[in-house]
């Protein structure tokens, strides 16, 4: 069971650049949607 | 100015939520075969199966910056906003995965040399490649006009993609004469290994397409708002 | 008008330009000076180090000096617009570029021959036996930075932030070279001297490759 702290590190590490992207994309996401809604708005 | 594209971009979501689904499988199935199902490697010991994951996105990776290339060169011949969509994509995509590949790497080094990086030919050269595509991503920044931005960072892209072959023979040419510590040579592997391995390729892959699609969707979605925009001021 | 004449008045233009001013040549070299001088304090340049270090520092500051020299290129024609004068001319838009590319390959090259005698003097190198080979290795590398540089120059020219983007852009691509030309040349002088075909072969392709690659997708930078 050697080593098993650095394989968790590199899983944790894997797990948050997965995410950590997801949740750029998402955030960048719902910026553009408050965009869209309130270019709506204005538009009526 | 409403292409295909643009006109699909507002409507639905960019991902069927079956797929997310399959690549969750993939993924928790490749988790599965890289942790427990392959065997442990005899000197590395459970160190080893960070292997799985690294290798595998750097293989992804390498694809996404593929793409970037294709995406480029498609847009120069085209002028089909979609195509540079596809470009920013990868690149962001692919850069996410080196990103993975550049701190599993160091991970794994230390504990089986001692050190955290080496001067290794496969690290350097993805190391410049991750460089390569962020400074790629750095210059997509600095360009406001959509269609002036794809034109010019698609040459860009061209170029940095076409520099990938010769950053990987210069650099390993380069090691061979200044002898290295080389990272995962381990020789052949066991079947079992080299299964696990595809088994993560394919969960990569996965994830990859799902990526790009959503951010090719986001891409898309702002191009829209900025067209929109355009008109707004220019009628307004 | 063909490709190569309507280059060669292009090339003749810009010579023209920089040498009745004679600033970016001036400033270029007193730079390569500057990093010559500050590389001598990070290691002891007199002893056996200094053969070791010595070539990849010369090509880094010639790199250095490429990512800056580069810069006006293109940054030049945009103060008076003069860009889209040449774009109305009846000539191949890619001569225009290949026309900054050969001038872009005489000024560095020009910069880096004057520096070798002063680079060997305050190294402790001799150069003069190797001389042509020496003179192989500079051009080789030169096209590469040349080529890349120009198209980069053009780039760069048009986003914000141009002055900074340029060495972002141009040092990662260049790599290959840095590697290929250093190493060269630590092999030419290296007692006894000797050329080394894998990297000569090397940067002949990457040369090659870069050189198509501008010929086929440069002009599209050229558009308004």
């Amino acid at each position: 069971m050697k080593n098993l702290n650095f394989l968790v590190a590199a899983y944790i590490a894997i797990w948050v650049v997965f995410c950590g992207y997801l949740f750029s994309v998402a955030r960048r996401m719902a910026s553009l949607q408050d965009d869209i809604r309130r270019l709506k708005r204005n538009g009526k | 100015m409403a292409t295909e594209a643009q006109s699909q971009a507002s409507s639905g979501p960019a991902i069927s939520l079956p797929s997310i689904l399959i690549v969750f499988l993939l993924l928790a199935a490749a988790s599965y075969a890289a942790l427990i199902w392959a065997p442990t490697e005899a000197t590395m010991g459970l160190i080893q199966r960070i292997f799985y994951f690294h290798v595998s996105s750097a293989w992804s990776g390498f694809i996404s910056f593929i793409m970037v290339f294709i995406g480029s060169v498609a847009y120069l011949r085209t002028r089909a906003l979609k195509w540079d969509w596809l470009a920013v994509a990868s690149a962001e995509v692919g850069v996410a995965f080196f990103t993975i590949v550049l701190i599993t790497g160091p991970i794994w080094a230390k504990p089986v040399w001692g050190i955290w990086w080496t001067w290794d030919a496969r690290l350097t050269s993805s190391f410049l490649l991750w460089v390569l595509f962020v400074s790629y991503l750095i210059l997509r920044t600095l360009l406001d006009e959509p269609e002036r931005r794809a034109l010019v960072s698609a040459v860009f892209g061209i170029f940095a993609a076409l520099d990938i072959p010769l950053v990987y023979f210069s650099i390993w040419w380069f090691r061979t004469q200044h002898p290295q510590p080389v990272i995962g040579d381990g020789g052949s592997l066991a079947p079992r290994m080299g299964y696990a391995l595809l088994m993560c390729w394919a969960a990569t892959l996965g994830v990859m397409t799902v990526l790009i699609r959503v951010r090719y969707h986001l891409e898309a979605m702002r191009s829209e708002v900025d067209a929109y925009r355009m008109n707004v001021s220019r009628n307004g | 008008m063909s490709i190569a004449r309507a280059a060669g008045i292009i090339l003749a233009k810009e010579l023209r330009t920089e040498f009745r001013s004679r600033e970016l040549l001036g400033t270029t070299l007193v730079f390569v000076l500057i990093v010559i001088v500050l590389f001598s304090f990070t290691f002891n340049p007199t002893s056996e180090e200094s053969r070791r270090f010595g070539p990849g520092l010369l090509w880094l500051a010639f790199l250095f000096a490429g990512s800056l020299m580069l810069q006006p290129s293109f940054l030049r024609e945009q103060t008076n617009d003069t860009l889209a004068a040449l774009r109305l001319a009846p000539i191949d838009p890619f001569s225009i570029l290949a026309g900054k590319m050969a001038a872009n390959f005489l000024f560095l090259l020009l910069v880096e021959v004057i520096l070798l005698p002063v680079f060997a003097v305050l190294y402790n190198t001799a150069i003069l036996p190797v001389l042509p080979q020496l003179l192989l290795v500079l051009a080789l590398g030169t096209v590469g930075l040349a080529t890349t540089g120009t198209v980069f120059s053009a780039v760069a020219s048009q986003a914000r932030l141009r002055e900074l983007l340029l060495p972002l852009l141009l040092l990662p691509v260049l790599a290959p070279v840095l590697i290929a030309s250093t190493e060269s040349t630590i092999g030419i002088l290296r007692d006894p001297p000797e050329l080394s075909l894998v990297w000569i072969t090397f940067l002949t392709s990457f040369d090659v490759v870069f050189l198509t690659a501008a010929w086929l997708v440069g002009e599209y930078l050229l558009e308004e």
